[in-house]
């Protein structure tokens, strides 16, 4: 298992190595070249302060972060649930697909962040007005990429299948769903992308928790250092997030070409 | 005796009125149980369509089509068919998608255990059954695919173009197989091809299909011994046939 283990490892770092050095490299200029520009730290601090001073506020730091991170999570948990099986039906009827797909289309045109200061309004600075922007940022490009996924079967398949006799049902499981996949992890990957944005544009506009509500405060209190703090946790909260889609598309859909490992 | 497959004067037109298109027809062709018949034709010449008005998975504009004494009328499903583009999904191995016919067709797969291994002994494909589709070559994907359109045992077989994406040499080698597979069991053959020499080395009648709007210009008998080989192909009397052929064509101005 051992031995296994270190291979991996050593496979890892010879596809990734020059990432990490360049990575390294951005922080090194970053943390030194404050020193020779002589930047005020109030203006941008190093990366080393960012660790050190924010080390303080540690639990304040964790404790939004998981608020950020629950508002994240839940709407772009229900933009899936909701998304999927109306991108489905949208697919499949004509009447759907003649009055509210246009429909979405054009929606998707509009900044649906320009709603966010409304819900605040009419909802309040709780909960609920956050799940529901980050619902709508997350939920376009969800079912639109479902909708596709679902009404682009290749003529043959779509032909094999009828010489087959299958029933919808049947030609629906075993060749509709697993050739939709892929399209579908599209759309849930933007999503991903899309959730920890509009939680956070969601808390500047009207909060008192999460990290988007921390960073105003500490700017207007001249701690760019805290601020940068609380934009490592949002790419972490970020990566963390994409990283679960990443994963279970490796495990839904092992067999398509953006996942096959040469063997 | 019914015919296997039975043609009166079909007609296909895509488009209706002004950007009507004349597709195919009309047309009349008998093939009988066990005949192994080319549809040989330029492409465009809507050879592909009347396949598909055969399998019921296209209407016909006027005429009527029969298999087995049937009348077509929708999507048949006593018959094997292989389409012009492969259906192995890249989801299931070789032999999953084999099963997938099974499947579809909700039949027990357990039932066809030595039939699959069968099929894919006589394709040369026995070691690759846990293998996805992507891993192999062309040609290889098109035994699989011969493996998935033959698995349920159909006495009818509809193939458009099968060989038509491969290179010369798999085609050959292929092409030998296609024609064990159907000495060893006499199933109705239908195979569109645009290879004069395709046609004539498999087909016990080729018929030949003329350019825009596809009319039957000339039906051939081909006389020559099973199976047919290198050697056969090598013959005074498959060149003649393929000289005929190459005439017809030539008048036509498609080579």
């Amino acid at each position: 298992m051992i031995p296994g283990l270190l291979e991996k490892l050593g496979q890892w770092f010879s596809r990734s190595w020059m990432f990490m050095c360049f990575f390294a490299g951005f922080f090194l200029f970053w943390e030194y070249s404050i020193g020779w520009f002589d930047v005020p730290r109030y203006i941008l601090p190093r990366p080393t302060e960012i660790i050190t001073k924010s080390a303080a506020d540690i639990d304040r730091l964790l404790y939004y972060t998981w608020v950020t991170g629950s508002e994240s999570f839940t709407g772009y948990i229900i933009a899936i649930v909701i998304a999927v099986p109306l991108g489905l039906a949208i697919a499949f009827s004509s009447i759907l697909r003649r009055t509210i797909y246009p429909f979405f289309v054009s929606v998707e045109m509009v900044p649906k962040i320009a709603f966010a200061p409304l819900f605040i309004s009419w909802l309040g600075f709780g909960f609920l007005p956050k799940i529901i922007i980050v619902f709508l940022v997350c939920f376009f490009p969800i079912v639109l990429n479902a909708i596709l996924a679902f009404s682009s079967l290749s003529e043959e398949l779509t032909r094999f299948c009828s010489a087959t006799g299958a029933t919808r049902t049947r030609a629906f499981l075993k060749v509709r769903l697993p050739a939709a996949l892929p399209q579908c992890f599209v759309g849930f990957k933007y999503g991903a992308i899309n959730a920890t944005v509009g939680a956070t544009i969601a808390e500047f506009i009207g909060s008192d928790q999460g990290l988007g509500f921390y960073i105003q405060i500490v700017t207007g209190n001249m701690r760019p250092d805290l601020a940068f703090a609380a934009i490592f946790m949002l790419t972490a909260l970020g990566l963390f997030l994409f990283g679960l889609v990443t994963l279970a598309e490796r495990l839904l859909v092992p067999w398509h070409i953006s996942q096959r490992r040469n063997k | 005796m019914t015919a296997a497959v039975d043609i009166q004067s079909v007609t296909k037109v895509f488009n209706e009125g002004a950007a009507a298109v004349a597709a195919f027809g009309p047309g009349d062709l008998r093939v009988e149980a066990g005949e192994f018949v080319s549809l040989l034709g330029p492409s465009g010449c809507g050879k592909s369509t009347l396949l598909l008005m055969v399998a019921g998975l296209l209407e016909s504009s006027s005429g009527a089509i029969t298999v087995k004494g049937r009348r077509v009328s929708g999507p048949r499903t006593d018959i094997g068919i292989m389409f012009q583009d492969s259906t192995l999904v890249p989801w299931r191995t070789v032999r999953g998608n084999i099963e997938l016919q099974l499947e579809l067709r909700n039949l027990d797969v357990r039932g066809y255990e030595d039939r699959i291994r069968s099929l894919l002994q006589q394709v040369n494909l026995e070691d690759f059954a846990a293998s996805a589709p992507y891993e192999l070559s062309g040609g290889m994907r098109q035994r699989a695919a011969f493996c998935q359109a033959l698995v349920h045992d159909p006495d009818t077989l509809l193939l458009d173009e099968p060989l038509g994406k491969l290179d010369a040499m798999t085609r050959e080698s292929i092409r030998r197989d296609l024609q064990n597979l159907w000495l060893d069991k006499k199933q109705t053959v239908l195979l569109v091809t645009h290879s004069i020499e395709e046609a004539v080395q498999l087909s016990n009648r080729v018929v030949v299909i003329s350019p825009r709007p596809g009319r039957i210009e000339k039906i051939l008998e081909i006389d020559l011994p099973w199976p047919r080989d290198l050697a056969t192909k090598n013959s005074s009397r498959f060149s003649e046939y393929v000289m005929e052929i190459q005439l017809i064509f030539q008048r036509y101005g498609v080579i």
